[in-house]
């Protein structure tokens, strides 16, 4: 690798691809700390979420050309989308794994990957296989730093992802509410016995999932396009993301996020990985995690009581 | 016993008499035709047939090689090497044929062609388009136009015309894509340019900003991305989005215009090769009528190059059998200096490695509209362009 000034250039890509990693793997993580399942249709709620995003930012825009309105539409878009989107997570909840909680482990898991089949299937029908573009709803000229490239659409994903992991960190330790997630991550029957409605919390569990997620469909779909499958390899590495960090842990997804974008950039750019190969990176530090500190990074390790 | 040991001597005694003075009396004139006709690929294989077929009886009705009859010998190849292989056996030794038409894929071809050439049988493959083909020898001809072709055009047009001295290229793990990277680059590295980065992705990759940041840290005068259209159009805008500032050369991938969908306006400024645009000609429409008249569907392309190769074939053997006698080698000599022959599919000439001779389109997109900027082909290592 050359210049310093390439290096810092592979960070800020490193970075923001991290940032979406990390923001996705926010949802898994969270469900995985209450009901101890993986939500494997978790990448193609996602999906749905850059789709809505992207239709009613579309409807909502208009012919206007770029400034202060389509930048409002775009938040206003997101904002519905991760709505609409929330209830999506909310009645996948409902329908397909909550008639499974008290089933062997395998089976909700074998019905997230049902949903995420129905989901993606569903998409291609209905709005077509081919890339859809999400416009940009501000002038993504890039500009320069030191020799370092940075888009305004780097900045609005690093800025939305902090934000919102931000508010999430904060609910979950400060409100009510989050205490009571908290508690049900614990103990289920306990916190049920204490007054928490259980199921109340796993439905906004799934739902606050679920909104991330279409906020982060949204930010990946202006630079990546939408497309059914899209969540697909997207909600595999946030899966690996979560547990690299510590699955349950919410800060531990981001800084698995984070790890497995700079890793992925990195692994590339410096150790002359072959491009073709980059995909294999996150899942070879997956085992390796798995190996060496299966917690991740900022698990806890829980003896299993006796 | 001995009568019967009699009996075998003397058959083996006089049965070269027989042949020689067969051979003496008439020159069969033979050529081979090689290929699927029966099997999940006969469609392939029957539509060039129907092409060699036609060509030997309109030429034979023409008065055949001075009142003498050409014979087309068809082997089925099923598809499969190993046929193809044994196939050749067949028409090299039994069948002796002076020339020889296909085989339809290239896995076969490579096999037959390198027999061919040890037999010293001049080929002519009517669908056989990786590069490598021709290289087996002298004796193999294509009237296909190579895959190395568009890279060889690419090559000198980046160099000579837009003047590029540093290329970077960005192309996919695939046949496709590589093979058009590998000549390419052949071509301009030969020339004296410089390829300063050549980084890989894969068909379905949606960021390239790791390659794209290596690429502008290589300072190319230009970037080559012969990929397919959804990974041209996010390639042209990740390379904006990281000012990479070096212009965008493409391939014919680029003439599909989904690209000005997906890309808008990063299109501006792109110069591709793609195909020539090509007018059909008299002899192109009279020879696609009498063909459906008689076979009742329509040729295909690769069964256009099946009627023009074995015309060109046939004119060989007339040519070497001006001396009453045509060898293999005199066929291949005919074949090689073969000159603007004006075939159903265009003009033919064959480079001096057995290729057809062909023009790429060049074209600069203007906006998101692409402009044709002309025809060019390859001549004597200099780009010259077509009119």
């Amino acid at each position: 690798m050359g210049s310093l000034s390439e290096f810092f250039q592979h960070f800020v890509n490193g970075l923001t691809l991290g940032g979406v990693y990390a923001l996705i793997a926010l949802g898994y993580t969270m469900v995985y700390g209450i009901l101890k399942f993986i939500n494997f249709a978790h990448g193609d709620v996602l999906m749905v979420g850059a789709y809505i995003g992207l239709f009613v930012f579309d409807a909502l825009r208009g012919s206007a050309p770029l400034g202060a309105w389509t930048f409002i539409a775009f938040f206003l878009a997101m904002l519905i989308s991760m709505v609409l989107t929330a209830a999506l997570g909310v009645v996948i909840e409902r329908v397909a794994y909550k008639p499974l909680r008290k089933a062997s482990r395998l089976a909700p898991l074998l019905s997230a990957i049902g949903v995420s089949f129905i989901l993606s299937n569903s998409a291609a029908w209905a709005w077509g296989t081919q890339s859809r573009k999400l416009n940009y709803p501000f002038d993504n000229t890039p500009f320069e730093i030191g020799g370092v490239v940075i888009t305004p659409h780097q900045v609005l994903v690093l800025v939305v992802s902090i934000l919102m992991m931000v508010a999430l960190k904060v609910f979950v330790d400060r409100s009510r509410m989050g205490k009571a997630m908290r508690a049900t991550s614990l103990d289920q029957d306990t916190a049920r016995l204490m007054g928490i409605n259980v199921n109340v919390v796993i439905s906004l569990t799934f739902a606050i999932g679920s909104a991330l997620a279409a906020a982060g469909g949204m930010l990946i779909a202006l630079d990546f396009k939408a497309y059914p499958t899209m969540g697909m390899m997207l909600g595999l590495k946030a899966f690996v993301a979560a547990v690299v960090g510590g699955i349950g842990n919410i800060g531990g997804a981001m800084l698995g996020g984070i790890t497995l974008g700079l890793l992925e950039t990195f692994g590339v750019a410096v150790f002359g990985i072959p491009q073709a190969m980059k995909d294999t990176i996150s899942f070879a530090v997956l085992i390796i995690v798995l190996l060496v500190r299966p917690q991740g990074l900022l698990g806890k390790v829980v003896r299993e009581k006796v | 016993m001995k009568k019967s040991l009699l009996t075998v001597l003397a058959i083996v005694m006089i049965a070269p008499a027989f042949v020689f003075a067969q051979g003496d009396k008439e020159e069969a004139y033979n050529v081979g035709f090689i290929g699927p006709m029966t099997g999940d690929y006969a469609n392939y294989g029957i539509l060039c047939n129907n092409s060699a077929v036609l060509a030997v009886e309109k030429f034979n009705e023409a008065g055949g090689i001075n009142g003498t009859p050409v014979t087309l010998i068809t082997e089925d190849s099923e598809g499969t090497i190993e046929k193809a292989s044994s196939s050749i056996e067949k028409l090299s030794s039994t069948d002796n044929i002076l020339a020889l038409v296909g085989p339809i894929f290239t896995g076969s071809t490579f096999s037959v062609a390198d027999r061919c050439q040890n037999e010293g049988i001049p080929l002519i493959t009517p669908s056989a388009t990786h590069a490598d083909i021709t290289k087996t020898g002298d004796m193999i001809f294509r009237t296909v136009v190579s895959d190395g072709l568009q890279g060889e055009v690419a090559g000198h047009y980046f160099y000579e015309v837009l003047g590029h001295r540093k290329l970077a290229v960005l192309y996919a793990k695939n046949d496709y894509s590589q093979g058009l990277y590998e000549s390419m680059s052949a071509t301009f590295e030969s020339l004296g340019g410089e390829i300063v980065a050549a980084e890989t992705c894969l068909v379905g990759d949606k960021d390239f900003k790791t390659q794209l940041t290596k690429i502008k840290a290589a300072q190319p005068d230009a970037i080559y991305i012969p990929n397919y259209t959804v990974e041209m159009a996010q390639i042209l805008e990740q390379a904006a989005q990281l000012s990479v500032g070096a212009p965008f050369v493409s391939c014919d991938g680029f003439s599909n215009p989904e690209i000005y969908n997906l890309a808008g306006a990063y299109t501006d400024g792109v110069v591709y090769v793609g195909p020539a645009k090509v007018e059909a000609s008299d002899a192109f429409n009279e020879f696609a009528e009498e063909y459906k008249s008689v076979y009742g569907i329509e040729p295909d392309s690769f069964a256009i190059n099946a009627y023009d190769g074995a015309n060109i074939i046939l004119n060989a053997i007339k040519t070497a059998a001006a001396d009453g006698k045509a060898t293999r080698q005199e066929v291949r000599d005919a074949i090689a200096a073969t000159k603007d022959y004006e075939g159903v599919g265009g003009i033919i000439n064959f480079a001096e490695n057995g290729d057809l001779v062909a023009y790429q389109g060049v074209y600069k997109v203007n906006g998101t509209t692409p402009e044709y900027l002309g025809a060019f082909q390859v001549v004597n290592g200099k780009l010259v362009k077509v009119d």
